[in-house]
């Protein structure tokens, strides 16, 4: 029964470090970046649409803030600064967005002071019991949106012609580029999909964990732990690593001499992930694709 | 944007603020040193000040109140007619810049002490500093273990040991408490030594006690209050930030977990604004203990406190605990100045004077503030209990020492300055 209730906690975290992930690997798969600004996007979109509500507007005008946030901060990188690291190797492409990162963290605490804060969802109020565990609908929304969009990006990369297109820039720029793939049409277009799952990542994180904009930011480290389990390609592997990394944390909380290590667990996941990903291969810093 | 971001949105903020808190000021004008309404025109007097204004917190209430003082001390005949000449440094948590700031002001701009201070990174960093260059630090805002056991580091907050066990001992005489869970930060000098010493004292009362400890960037709260639940717990003390103090509040409020235990904190979530987070669920369910006196109270220095932010404040600074407490170090720093020939003051001088600091009293305290010569400090230790109700505090306990081996050398050297708390 207890194990039960650990597990249900688990999965409800893990399918936000899966969020993260996926949005991590949309991106990763089509521009060859890495965006550790990812966790930052998602902070200041909800500590923007935290700001819509407290103007009074309307929960849902707040709610499409956050995404539209999102989708614009990912777009203006994509857009405006990207696109000049384009030919550079993936770990300086990656590095580039650890500045973009701080520029936002220092931009929201420029804007917003250190005062308590909250996003209230609607679906904070409704629930369901799960092994005694009581699941809130928006612990739900995030764990169905996260299985949502695995499946709907497999299916849109599949069947698609911008898919298409996304999938031909990840398996070489140059060739996709040759054959008249309009680079910046759909690299911006990963920049916007990204972009709005960090947005909506930011606010479900803002209202389930708390609205702390560095520890939004700092949520990017457990992504990148799943979208490394799924190998910074794989949709499907990173959903369950997102997963295995949340219940693994929440199931460590057991063993007291773990617990206060446990968010240890997805550096050690991530870590094990890499080797056994490099088994019989000779390590190599970086390559091109 | 931002709440302070226009001069209107920040004078109703404020108006708000101090409605919700009821902290409003009576009677005439900021009482402040010599009350000359003259401004001081000496030689300044060097002070220094070090906050940690950075992500993930601002700790700048005690030098903002303290730089009010100080001005409200400057236009009222200063030191014996010199001016402070306060200088505030913030460290932004780093403990490379923490060092840089600190060697700056002492060593390079020579303070003659630093007051107001609130940063638990400069504090773990300079200790060793200011002790070497024997300067006194009257400090406000502190939160770990180096702050308590340092000879040049004298804070007027209690931080969480003290304030801690505090809530503890109301839970345990008022509120049945025989097996309380200590949530804090796995930082050994911060999260591990508070709650180690709760654990202690409830030892020591024949109660059970367990430290869950979490890092600050926790995601997964729900498994750290689940593990509270299978502990078996009956009483959860939040040693923790006020942030994920209400982060683990609002994981409380999803499990319905109300009424599952008794719930306590030390002075964090004793702040402006908490009650708009909190809404009501939490009403008459949740007891923190304050160490300083309530922000609505109308103590002499209380009210003074208010009407010198007001004259002499930012529109955009802070008034909580840290505030509180870095007025009133200002006071006692401003005071134990006074009793010297201004021509005099220097580093030693002023050094001697904070250690010669016996009986200073305020109603913000609940009992005497004193500095001594000694390995270390912690002058206030008493504090009182509210209860959140109704979307406010109210006062259920009055001032209240805390009984804790911890204190035993705190005690001795109380017995030998005649301080008897």
């Amino acid at each position: 029964m207890v194990y039960g209730l650990f597990l249900v906690s688990g999965l409800a975290v893990g399918s936000l470090y899966a969020l993260g992930g996926i949005g991590l690997v949309i991106l990763r798969n089509s521009t060859g970046v890495l965006n550790f600004a990812y966790g930052a996007i998602a902070a200041f979109s909800a500590m923007f649409a935290w700001q819509i509500a407290d103007w009074g507007l309307p929960g849902v005008v707040s709610w499409i803030a956050a995404v539209a946030t999102g989708i614009a901060l990912s777009v203006a990188y994509g857009r405006l600064i990207a696109p000049s690291l384009a030919w550079r190797e993936p770990a300086v492409k990656a590095i580039a967005t650890l500045g973009y990162m701080l520029i936002l963290l220092g931009l929201i605490g420029f804007i917003w002071d250190d005062a308590l804060r909250k996003i209230e969802l609607p679906s904070d109020k409704a629930a369901i019991s799960v092994l005694g565990v009581r699941v809130t609908l928006t612990r739900i929304i995030a764990f169905t949106v996260s299985i949502a969009a695995v499946i709907i990006m497999v299916q849109y990369l599949r069947r698609s012609h911008t898919g298409l297109n996304m999938r031909a820039l990840a398996d070489n720029r140059d060739h996709a580029a040759l054959l008249g793939i309009p680079i910046v049409k759909t690299e911006t277009l990963a920049w916007g999909i990204s972009g709005a799952l960090a947005g909506f990542t930011g606010l479900i994180f803002g209202s389930l964990v708390r609205l702390e904009p560095t520890v939004i930011t700092f949520m990017v480290i457990p992504a990148t732990a799943a979208a490394i389990c799924g190998r910074l390609t794989s949709l499907p592997l990173t959903l369950a690593g997102g997963l295995f990394i949340g219940v693994a944390e929440s199931m460590l909380t057991l063993y007291k001499p773990a617990a206060p290590l446990r968010t240890m667990a997805p550096f050690v996941i991530a870590a094990l992930v890499i080797l056994w990903m490099q088994r019989g291969q000779k390590l190599t810093f970086a390559k091109e694709a | 944007m931002k709440l302070q971001f226009t001069l209107a949105t920040g004078a109703a903020a404020l108006c708000l603020a101090l409605t919700g808190t009821n902290a409003t000021a009576n009677g005439h004008a900021a009482s402040c040193g010599l009350n000359t309404g003259e401004a001081a025109t000496g030689a300044p007097i060097k002070v220094g000040g070090i906050n940690g204004n950075a992500p993930p917190g601002d700790f700048s209430g005690g030098t903002d109140a303290a730089a009010a003082y100080f001005a409200c001390v400057n236009a009222n005949g200063g030191i014996n007619g010199r001016p402070i000449d306060y200088l505030v440094e913030n460290d932004q948590w780093n403990p490379e810049l923490a060092g840089q700031v600190a060697t700056k002001l002492v060593k390079d701009e020579g303070v003659v002490a630093l007051v107001g201070n609130g940063s638990v990174v400069s504090m773990a960093v300079n200790a060793g500093l200011y002790k070497d260059e024997d300067v006194m630090v009257m400090a406000s805002g502190c939160a770990i273990s180096e702050c308590y056991e340092s000879s040049n580091i004298v804070s007027t907050n209690q931080g969480p040991l003290p304030s801690g066990i505090g809530a503890l001992t109301y839970a345990v005489e008022e509120l049945g408490t025989t097996n309380a869970a200590c949530i804090g930060f796995n930082i050994p000098n911060n999260g591990g030594w508070a709650c180690d010493w709760m654990e202690d004292f409830m030892s020591s009362q024949g109660l059970s006690g367990t430290s869950i400890l979490m890092d600050p960037t926790a995601v997964d709260l729900n498994s750290v209050y689940l593990q509270a639940i299978a502990e078996g717990a009956d009483t959860i003390l939040l040693m923790l930030p006020a942030g994920p103090a209400i982060g683990l509040l609002k994981v409380a409020e999803e499990q319905g977990g109300r009424d599952l235990f008794t719930w306590v904190s030390p002075t964090p979530l004793y702040e402006p604004g908490v009650a708009e987070v909190l809404g009501d669920y939490w009403n008459d369910n949740l007891y923190i203990h304050i160490e300083l006196a309530p922000f609505d109270s109308d103590g002499a220095d209380n009210q003074n406190w208010v009407k010198v932010m007001d004259a002499y404040g930012q529109p955009d600074d802070r008034r909580d605990t840290f505030s509180q407490s870095g007025y009133i170090s200002a006071k006692f720093f401003v005071e134990a100045l006074l009793e010297l020939d201004a021509e005099s003051i220097d580093r030693a001088t002023v050094s001697a004077a904070i250690r010669g600091i016996t009986d200073a009293e305020s109603d913000l305290l609940c009992a005497p503030y004193y500095v001594g010569d000694a390995d270390r400090h912690m002058p206030n230790h008493a504090g009182r209990m509210v209860s959140y109700t109704g979307g406010a505090f109210e006062v259920v306990r009055d001032c209240f020492d805390i009984e804790s081996s911890y204190l035993d050398p705190i005690r001795a050297q109380e017995a030998a300055l005649g301080i008897g708390q």
